[in-house]
């Protein structure tokens, strides 16, 4: 069994010796997955094809579209109306269209999404605590610990705590509102546009809105343009694209 | 150990009640076990936990197959992604669903929903899964994929109302105009109901009893207690944002007096506030 790799570094505790591929056994989950798949597809449920063009969708996901809706929040007051008032239509703008790729929207995501604001003295934060709901369709799949019983037991319950756990202190003057999203709203943060980023364009601005700022469990900061580096698991099989 | 810094054993020995008589007499159980006994093991919100590492994790090729399986499910109609979510999330049991990976979970369900609804019988897939093990027998030697032996017949499998009835709309905008005249507007103050947990609901307990006040009137949908069990004949019933003030949910909250939470619940919970 793979041990985390604290230092957050990749493969290295999963490096294979020398050049011939190692012969691993296959595992119970691996299994199952087939064996479903397969009978699925010969039940006529649903056709390989399907699961195709339905992996092509979710693979061109990426936190990226976030970042770049926040950018233009911030830099066009036009738009940052709209992504106020129907964040599904402001999507639509920008070239993210949620009825994709069913033509009724993702089955888990549905098509109902909400900005929410932060000011000076509001500071929002997002958890599922039933499972882990999460704008796939703005940002992608959502990273391993926002799934976590821990994260989402103790979010609603000792917000302030478990932000300064993510490096996020926040004083007594700004309101923490924990965003539990628990029905077919998915939502993310539209942070405050920090000092220091007077003039820059849309594209810089963009860089340096991350995923955990969309979450809200970040802010975004002139000069820091990734997610803190956190200890990663690494999988047994990973995800090929080919 | 899924997480690294939980996996110190000699903190996590701890005393437990293990009675030697296994199921109790009904007169043993009182109403607090009872409702412990019942509670959806999904709900987790507010339990205590210790301070964890937060981690990323690689995607394992099966974890992504899972997930996308499950999706194509919803869009040809076979299921909706809150049976997925009742019986991935909840029918399980609680030592499986913290137990089992994530996507262990979603695999489980696509089991469980495919011989439910007698898309495959259980002997099938009892067979199939030898028969896979077996083909994998001499290890894997790189990628593996399924390698289905017939193409099924598409219009004689038996799909849902709504992967139609959505499309073009997307939901929860097919339901819209169905629901009647919303029962609370933006300013209410509401109660949530304290009503009985039985096999599935999306009302946290953690909000049961508590009062708010609505902060968005926003969409017409199915409750999750009919959307879970595929009851497309049921009526839908407006949803609500409710704000709540941490301190009124949590007994000695430590934040500061102004802190807040949100939710989205279903009309049948809510009563104006007493």
């Amino acid at each position: 069994m793979a041990e985390t790799d604290l230092d957050g570094s990749g493969h290295d505790t999963h490096q294979h010796a020398g050049t011939a591929p190692m012969v691993e056994e296959v595992t119970d989950f691996e299994v199952l997955e087939i064996a479903l798949r397969e009978l699925a597809i010969e039940k006529g449920l649903f056709t390989a094809e399907d699961h195709r063009r339905y992996t092509e969708h979710v693979e061109q996901l990426e936190p990226a579209a976030g970042s770049r809706f926040v950018a233009k929040a911030w830099v066009d007051p036009d738009f940052r109306r709209l992504a106020l008032d129907d964040a599904i239509a402001a999507s639509q703008e920008m070239g993210i269209d949620w009825l994709h790729p069913t033509g009724f929207g993702t089955p888990s995501d549905f098509t109902a999404f909400e900005l929410l604001e932060d000011t000076p003295t509001l500071h929002h934060v997002i958890v599922c605590t039933l499972c882990s709901c999460y704008p796939r369709p703005m940002l992608g799949m959502s990273p391993e610990w926002y799934r976590t019983p821990n994260y989402r037991r103790r979010i609603v319950r000792w917000p302030r705590q478990v932000l300064a756990e993510f490096g996020l202190y926040l004083s007594e003057d700004v309101e923490v509102r924990v965003e539990d999203s628990n029905s077919k709203h998915r939502f993310m943060v539209l942070p405050v546009r920090p000092d220091g980023t007077e003039g820059w364009s849309e594209e810089q601005l963009a860089e340096i809105v991350t995923r955990d700022c969309l979450i809200g469990v970040a802010l975004p900061k002139p000069g820091v343009t990734s997610n803190a580096t956190r200890p990663l698991h690494p999988a047994i099989r990973p995800v090929t694209s080919d | 150990m899924g997480n690294s810094v939980m996996g110190d054993l000699s903190s996590q020995m701890r005393a437990a009640l293990h009675r030697v008589q296994d199921w109790a007499y009904p007169d043993q159980i009182d109403h607090e076990t009872y409702q412990a006994y019942m509670k959806t093991p999904h709900d987790v919100g507010g339990e205590p936990d210790a301070p964890a590492l937060f981690e990323d994790k690689e995607e394992e090729q099966w974890e992504l197959n899972t997930f996308v399986t499950c999706e194509v499910l919803g869009w040809r109609g076979i299921w909706t992604s809150e049976e997925r979510r009742r019986i991935g999330n909840v029918d399980l049991g609680r030592t499986n669903y913290l137990g089992l990976p994530y996507y262990g979970r979603w695999l489980w369900a696509i089991a469980r929903v495919l011989v439910d609804k007698r898309h495959i019988t259980l002997g099938e897939l009892i067979e199939r899964v030898s028969e896979v093990r077996d083909r994998h027998a001499g290890g894997t030697g790189g990628p593996i994929d399924a390698a289905p032996r017939t193409t099924g017949d598409i219009e004689a499998v038996a799909r849902n109302r709504h992967h139609l009835d959505a499309v073009g709309k997307g939901d929860p905008q097919c339901f819209a105009g169905t629901a009647g005249t919303p029962g609370f507007a933006v300013g209410d103050a509401v109660s949530v109901r304290e009503l009985p947990t039985i096999f599935y609901t999306r009302t946290q307990e953690y909000l049961r009893g508590a009062s708010g006040t609505v902060v968005k009137v926003s969409y017409e949908s199915l409750a999750p207690e009919d959307e879970a069990f595929d009851r497309e004949d049921q009526e839908s019933e407006w949803f609500y944002i409710v704000r709540f003030r941490l301190a009124d949910l949590w007994e000695a909250y430590t934040g500061c007096a102004n802190d807040t939470l949100q939710a989205e619940i279903s009309e049948r919970w809510l009563r104006p506030a007493v």
